[in-house]
């Protein structure tokens, strides 16, 4: 029985190596936390039904990837089917942040005709006492991108739903409103269908009463 | 993509039976008769094998390690007895020989040699095997490595947070393991041999493996030899260029062989990379559990890259059924849930499937020429567009600065017609001006020639003159009297102040009318004296026009006598009225006088009434500040009497501190002196016992050093103010004990010498602990090196 939902968005989280961004999906998608887990060989799947309101579902389709450079000729390939983007950095770790700038410049540059929706988040949040990038200067590049940013941490799963539902939810707005178009052979965005099946034994039963009287 | 540890498979000896450790030659008797000099040399070659391996010094540790926790090989040394099965022990001889000569069997058994990798390398032989196969025997760069690892690589931190997530449920590659340790050094050795390639996330299970098999120095030389001549080290570049290769030419295999696989990948958006980057990266070490994938690895060493072509399309191929069935998520799933754990039961299947697939070698190579063209093209287009992207970017400014020049010349037109129409009207009034002007000069011309025909227009210009003049004057003279007003008000104004400024003005208005009417009084008197006078002379000229008749009429009858005796008398009082009347108004006049003056002198007494009362008022005020003044005095004389009665008590306590603390200081400097005979004794003492008496020495001088102290604080103390509370004869001494000399008394927390804190204490206290009560010392007979002049000496609460 296929779940019934609205659109399928195909999101791709990208950031520096070691900033999260497997243990973030997992946490994601698998509601567990894994202290330590492979690296990230080429690009890792995982997808996961999001309830944006009360009857309205997307389905998430993510691409993990992986954050040593090199991996960059595999992972462009990706960006172009995507419609939404997480753009992971770690608190605790300067280089990751400022390396946000390339991320966003490479998913940019191989994106185009089309544009991704990003959301800047700074991942790892419950190690205070190790932070090398504040909130605000965190939000304060965000804004000056256009996207919204969001403090997470998967292992005390902070703020992890709200990452992907707030993107999600921009993405939908998007589409709804028309900005971002269904296309054919464009991955990013495909709509759900609402089967006919699930009303069929209604129908069948109502008219079957029918004929009674 | 998770690699497992799972229970090892095909090598495990079927047997339970107790397993007789192999320590020597010495055969079991259970299989005497298969015993034969081949045996009994593979044997010995297997002892010496080990006896290397073993006298290598880092290998010992690996070796433990790599031994006790491979999971792709049974632990137990068991297996090297002959209670092997007998196949095993088939092969174990065979590989022994195989070994031993391996050159020759390289050169002319390679196809038995394959066939035999294909089936499996046994354990035991795995690391010299793998040696063997890539020539990695006797490398020089074997010596480099320790070098290497002394140096410091860019990459090490990158290294550093990867090893952690390598293997990671794998009991060799724990935590602080000595397995993370020697592949965080065989990777930094490998960085900093291949600066080009440096470290690349997947390598390090390579690298694990190898690790499991061998120790580091051969680990590192075997990865070496494959990143050059297996391919690898091209996969691994940063461009990874290689990949993209392995990927094309592996696409084109599906499409050759299973082309409704291939078809549906194509409906599927489902790209290659999605599942197959790490087949080719780590050789299958993601994908499959251990014991697979070494072996998979095995035929790697043997064969190269062809291997894993082979295995991915077998694994496609035995996949086809449910794949076509299943849309792109679906198929992810599949690989990464179902798949890994399809050869649990065992590895052959899936090589032998590996070796019924088609490999063409020679069309690998054309793939890869192709492949080449295609990237060169998409480098070229790329290049291209960018180029474009750029122009477009430029035209697109030109266009806008195009347009917003439009605009502006708009703009500049509208303005310039408006300005043209202002021009125009403008233009238009002046010339109306100057036609206005021409009239005028012209009626001014018209008028200057008139005055020659008429006279009094030229007077009027002079009289207009003249009564311009006038007005000038009228106005000066005006100007002139209104400053003469103004003078004449201020000097009223003058007068005011001055007249204000009289102490009693209220009476100036009184004065004034009285001044008046005295004045006027004088006036009547004045008046009323000279009629009087006028009155007086004619009455006089009267009198004497009277005696003028009566002297010419006295020779008249005695009748006449009386009327005229009559006038006289009349005359008479008649003067005398006059004369009353006078005296009458002179009294008068000398009463208004009297009365003036009168007046005069009451408004002075006045005028010194009210003077005398201001300064009886002040002189109240004076009086009343000076006696506060006074009480304020008196206050301040109390105060400073208190003052000065305090701090006389202040310099009698001051010095009755000063002498307590001399009393101290020398009890102190008698105990120095007891603590320098007992450091005497001590110093005998130890060398008699052979002890560490150079710690008891240390230890006194310590203590020594802490009286020393203990006296210079209070000196100190001496010069210090006093407080304006205090206890009378309170004096307490604290000594801070060193290090562990804290025990259960009371007063050894508190530890700033603040006097305040010790109020409730009382009595003077010295005390003293003496480090060696100390339970750490060693060797020393405790109680013989003991103080015990403190303890005495002390006085507890």
């Amino acid at each position: 029985m296929e779940t019934i939902w609205l659109y399928q968005f195909r999101l791709i989280v990208i950031g520096d190596s070691t900033v999260g961004k497997s243990c973030l999906i997992r946490r994601f998608t698998e509601g567990r936390f894994a202290q330590v887990s492979d690296p990230t060989v080429g690009v890792d799947f995982f997808s996961r039904l999001v309830e944006i309101e009360p009857g309205k579902r997307i389905k998430l389709q993510i691409w993990d990837t992986a954050g040593q450079e090199r991996f960059r000729s595999i992972t462009r390939a990706y960006y172009r089917n995507s419609v939404g983007g997480l753009l992971l950095f770690d608190i605790t770790n300067r280089r990751s942040f400022q390396n946000v700038h390339n991320w966003l410049e490479e998913a940019r540059s191989h994106v185009q005709p089309h544009s991704i929706v990003f959301l800047l988040v700074g991942h790892k949040c419950d190690l205070e006492a190790q932070r090398q990038v504040t909130q605000h200067e965190a939000e304060k590049l965000a804004g000056a991108y256009g996207m919204r940013y969001v403090e997470t941490s998967a292992r005390d799963a902070i703020n992890v739903e709200k990452a992907f539902v707030d993107l999600t939810r921009e993405i939908f707005e998007l589409v709804r409103s028309g900005d971002i178009q269904i296309q054919d052979g464009w991955e990013g965005v495909k709509s759900g269908f609402v089967p006919n099946m699930v009303h069929s034994s209604e129908e069948v039963t109502k008219g079957s009463r029918q004929c009674f009287c | 993509m998770a690699s497992q540890v799972a229970t090892p498979s095909s090598l495990q000896t079927p047997t339970t039976s107790s397993s007789t450790s192999l320590s020597s030659p010495a055969l079991s008797p259970s299989s005497p008769a298969q015993l034969s000099p081949d045996d009994v040399e593979l044997l010995a070659k297997l002892e010496e094998q080990n006896r290397l391996l073993e006298t290598d010094s880092k290998s010992l540790r690996s070796m433990n390690g790599s031994r006790r926790n491979s999971g792709s090989s049974l632990v137990s040394s068991s297996s090297a007895s002959s209670n092997l099965s007998h196949l095993e022990e088939d092969t174990w001889i065979l590989w022994g020989r195989i070994v031993n000569e391996w050159e020759e069997v390289r050169k002319k058994k390679e196809k038995q040699l394959k066939d035999l990798v294909r089936k499996g390398i046994p354990h035991h032989f795995r690391a010299i095997v793998w040696q063997l196969l890539c020539n990695a025997q006797n490398m020089p760069i074997k010596d480099q490595y320790s070098e290497l690892l002394k140096m410091t690589s860019p990459c090490e931190k990158l290294i550093r947070r990867d090893i952690a997530r390598t293997y990671p449920e794998h009991e060799f590659f724990k935590e602080d393991s000595l397995g993370q340790e020697v592949l965080f050094n065989v990777m930094k050795a490998y960085s900093l041999v291949d600066r080009e390639v440096g470290y690349c996330q997947g390598s390090a299970f390579i690298v694990g493996l190898l690790l499991m098999q061998m120790p580091e120095e051969e680990a590192f030389c075997v990865f070496v030899k494959l990143m050059q001549d297996y391919r690898l080290r091209e996969l691994f570049k940063p461009s990874m260029a290689e990949l993209g290769l392995c990927m094309y030419q592996f696409e084109s295999m599906i499409q050759e062989q299973l082309p409704e696989l291939h078809m549906h990948f194509q409906a599927q958006s489902f790209h290659t990379s999605m599942y197959a980057s790490s087949w080719f990266l780590t050789i299958f070490l993601t994908s499959y559990p251990l014991p697979v994938a070494t072996r998979i690895f095995d035929i790697f060493m043997c064969e190269g890259l062809e291997i894993v072509f082979r295995v991915g399309l077998a694994i496609l191929q035995m996949n086809q059924a449910e794949l076509i069935q299943l849309d792109m998520e679906g198929m992810l799933q599949h690989f990464q849930k179902v798949i890994p754990h399809q050869f649990d039961s065992g590895p052959d299947k899936v090589i032998q499937a590996a070796y019924q697939v088609k490999y063409n070698a020679k069309k690998m190579k054309k793939l890869e020429k192709e492949y080449t063209t295609i990237k060169t093209k998409e480098m070229e287009e790329q290049v291209e567009i960018k180029r474009l992207r750029t122009e477009n970017r430029l035209l697109k400014q030109r266009i806008d600065t195009l347009e917003k020049g439009q605009v502006t010349r708009a703009q500049e037109a509208e303005e310039n017609y408006l300005v043209k129409r202002e021009l125009a009207t403008v233009k238009q009034q002046s010339e109306e001006a100057t036609a206005q002007l021409e009239r005028a000069r012209k009626t001014i011309r018209q008028l200057q020639q008139q005055p020659l025909a008429k006279g009094p227009p030229r007077f009027s210009e002079e009289s207009v003159l003249q009564l311009e003049k006038e007005l000038v004057q009228a106005r000066l003279k005006e100007a002139e009297s209104q400053c003469a007003l103004k003078e004449m008000q201020d000097k009223i104004l003058d007068m005011e102040k001055r007249n204000s400024s009289l102490p009693d003005d209220t009476n100036v208005a009184r004065l004034q009318d009285e001044l008046i009417g005295v004045k006027l009084r004088e006036a009547e008197a004045l008046t009323g004296l000279k009629e009087l006078r006028q009155q007086v002379r004619d009455l006089e000229e009267h009198w004497q026009r009277h005696l003028a008749r009566t002297a010419s009429r006295w020779k008249d009858s005695p009748k006449k006598n009386t009327l005229s005796e009559l006038q006289d008398e009349l005359m008479s009082v008649r003067l005398r009225e006059a004369e009353v009347q006078a005296e009458l108004r002179e009294t008068r006049q000398r009463l208004l006088e009297m009365e003036t003056q009168n007046q005069i002198h009451s408004n002075q007494l006045r005028r010194a009434e009210q003077e005398s009362r201001c300064l009886q008022e002040r002189v109240q005020t004076l009086t009343t500040q000076n006696k506060d003044l006074n009480v304020q005095l008196q206050e301040i004389k109390r105060r400073q009497a208190e003052i000065e009665c305090k701090s006389k008590e202040e310099v009698m306590a001051v010095r009755l501190r000063e002498a307590d603390n001399i009393a101290a200081m020398a009890e102190l400097q008698q105990q120095i002196s007891e603590l320098e005979i007992q450091k005497e004794e001590g110093k005998v003492q130890g060398q008699l016992n052979h002890t560490d008496s150079s710690q008891y020495i240390r230890d006194l001088k310590d203590q020594i050093s802490e009286l020393k102290q203990e006296i210079c604080c209070l000196k100190g103390q001496k010069g210090l103010v006093s407080q304006p509370t205090f206890d009378g004869i309170h004096i307490v001494n604290h000594y801070i004990g060193v290090g562990e000399s804290y025990q259960s008394s009371d007063d050894d927390g508190a530890k700033d010498p603040d006097l305040q804190s010790l109020q409730p204490r009382s009595g003077g206290r010295i005390r003293l602990r003496a480090k060696l009560e100390d339970t750490d010392s060693d060797e020393e007979d405790g109680d013989a090196l003991r103080l015990s002049v403190p303890q005495s000496k002390s006085t507890t609460v």
